[in-house]
């Protein structure tokens, strides 16, 4: 493994992006309003009471704490892996001394250098203007750094079996399309998992989504602890456990066959 | 006349372009029916949890929700095409082809409105009015005449309105090319998903005077329930022909400023 050259594709990568960090801020920022959003209707919904057991303040931490793990964790490898393989720039991954996920985890990390530099500012004023409760207990703490970092895992792995696809197929729109409604509906977008209705949480705690994003934010607001907590955690380390398979797997067969599409 | 022609020429070379790929067509149906579907259970979702939000109850705000995807697939059809060939992603102010357009022998505001046409989108228009015919015999109201004609004049000022902000987010990219404004505009016209009523005071005042997402979507829908009251409706009106106004001249002192794009 060429760790050396690794280090220094990651460190070029992230300079180069932050050039472009005003085009990068902007695609955070459309990305935080969906959440934000739904901060204002819930917090609304529970006006002076409470609502599902979660009173206006904390509505707005977990939304404030999902604005943030969302943007940890987003997957971009639809067009840093899928577009590189659709117009043929894996070619010049393929030729070079360095194994391809080192460009994969070098735009990953570039990306997430430059999104955080906006978000994390801009959610920090936000408390500060929209007054969360959070109340974080050591336990909810320590488990909240594994369910973090598998969650991001998982996430990136998961888009990344996805992005390989398109050595198959020049287009994934449809798949792409159904992902984000559901990641919308069942990782904690829309309403906190716990308020789900019945059929709906069911798939929720059985599917991925949840994993990669609400998660490790419903662990360290204590809202998951106990039986509940170990067992999310099984679902975790489980579902990344397939979804790494699933792109070893795939990258094998893929880079295999691989026929590339434009000049 | 003249430009009657125009727009149904555009139409035609639009619609010839479309035909070349059926699977499009395929996959916009689902983009759409997964849009809708979202947005409902959504919806569903919240109002699982609490009866009415701020005066409005689930009926009331599925019509405005109807409103949102009639408006949007409006913006989709035909101004948000056209204006993100002309500010978007390698616009044609950015790559300097503004210049082949500036030479044809027709207003520059009308071309950059009215070229490009996606005719898939009817399936989200036909969706979103099926909302809005499904909701409208569920509002335990019965719609008078002048209740239709109101919620119809409303709507036509919503769409100036959106046409307005589009149109100036478009001009300020002469200020600034390298800048995607337009895509700043999704973000906050996606907080015209829910009532206006639903945030909290200030960012309630922005929404309303400043950036009036309120006005496109809440207003037509408080005119379906019959609560609008005949100044708000005249307000919306004039608000919408001095977006309008205002909109266009900052598009053309934009446009006296465009000086090509190569050295």
């Amino acid at each position: 493994m060429n760790f050396h050259g690794g280090y220094a594709l990651i460190k070029a990568t992230w300079l180069s992006w932050l050039q472009h960090r005003s085009f990068f801020f902007l695609l955070a920022f459309g990305w935080m309003i969906p959440p934000l959003i739904y901060l204002f209707v819930w917090s609304t919904a529970a006006g002076a009471g409470t609502v599902g057991g979660l009173n206006r303040g904390e509505f707005v931490a977990y939304y404030l704490l999902l604005i943030l793990v969302n943007q940890l964790t987003y997957a971009q490898t639809n067009w840093t892996v899928g577009d590189v393989i659709r117009y043929g720039g894996m070619n010049t991954q393929l030729l070079r001394p360095l194994a391809p996920i080192f460009d994969t985890l070098s735009t990953e990390i570039a990306g997430k250098v430059v999104y955080m530099l906006f978000v994390i500012p801009l959610t920090a004023l936000l408390a500060l203007v929209l007054r969360p409760e959070l109340h974080v207990t050591p336990g909810a703490l320590l488990a909240f750094i594994p369910a973090l970092g598998m969650a991001w895992a998982l996430r990136f792995f998961w888009g990344y079996w996805l992005a390989l696809l398109a050595f198959w197929a020049t287009r994934a729109d449809a798949l792409l399309a159904l992902q984000d409604t559901l990641i919308f509906l069942l990782a904690g977008q829309v309403a906190p998992v716990a308020l789900l209705p019945d059929a709906i949480h069911t798939a929720a705690t059985l599917l991925p989504f949840r994993y990669m994003v609400s998660f490790p934010v419903e662990v360290l607001m204590g809202q998951v602890y106990g039986p509940a907590l170990w067992q999310g955690l099984a679902f975790q380390t489980g579902w990344l456990a397939v979804t790494v398979t699933l792109y070893a797997l795939i990258w094998r067969a893929g880079v295999r066959q691989y026929a590339a599409v434009g000049g | 006349m003249y430009y009657l022609r125009l727009i149904r020429s555009f139409i035609q070379v639009s619609i010839h372009e479309t035909a070349a790929y059926r699977s499009n067509f395929w996959i916009s149906l689902l983009n759409a029916v997964l849009e809708l579907g979202a947005g409902v259970l959504a919806l569903v979702i919240l109002f699982g949890q609490v009866e009415t939000l701020n005066g409005w109850t689930l009926p009331g705000v599925l019509a405005l929700l109807g409103v949102y995807l009639t408006l949007g697939a409006l913006r989709a059809l035909v101004i948000g095409p056209s204006l993100e060939a002309l500010a978007g992603m390698d616009g044609e102010v950015w790559s300097g082809k503004l210049d082949f357009t500036l030479v044809r022998p027709v207003d520059v505001q009308f071309l950059a409105s009215f070229r490009t046409w996606r005719p898939l989108k009817l399936l989200d228009l036909a969706l979103g009015l099926g909302v809005l015919g499904v909701t409208v015999t569920q509002l335990g109201h019965t719609l008078t005449l002048a209740d239709l004609a109101a919620f119809l004049v409303t709507l036509a000022a919503g769409l100036l309105i959106l046409y307005a902000i589009l149109l100036a987010f478009a001009g300020l990219v002469f200020w600034s090319p390298g800048f995607l404004f337009t895509w700043l505009f999704d973000a906050f016209f996606q907080m015209a998903r829910y009532p206006v009523g639903l945030y909290p005071g200030w960012l309630r005042l922005v929404l309303t005077w400043v950036i009036p997402v309120g006005l496109m979507t809440t207003i037509p829908a408080q005119a379906l329930t019959g609560e609008l009251p005949l100044a708000l409706l005249a307000g919306s009106l004039l608000t919408a022909l001095l977006f309008f106004a205002g909109a266009t001249v900052l598009f053309r002192t934009g446009l006296r400023r465009y000086a090509s794009a190569s050295s």
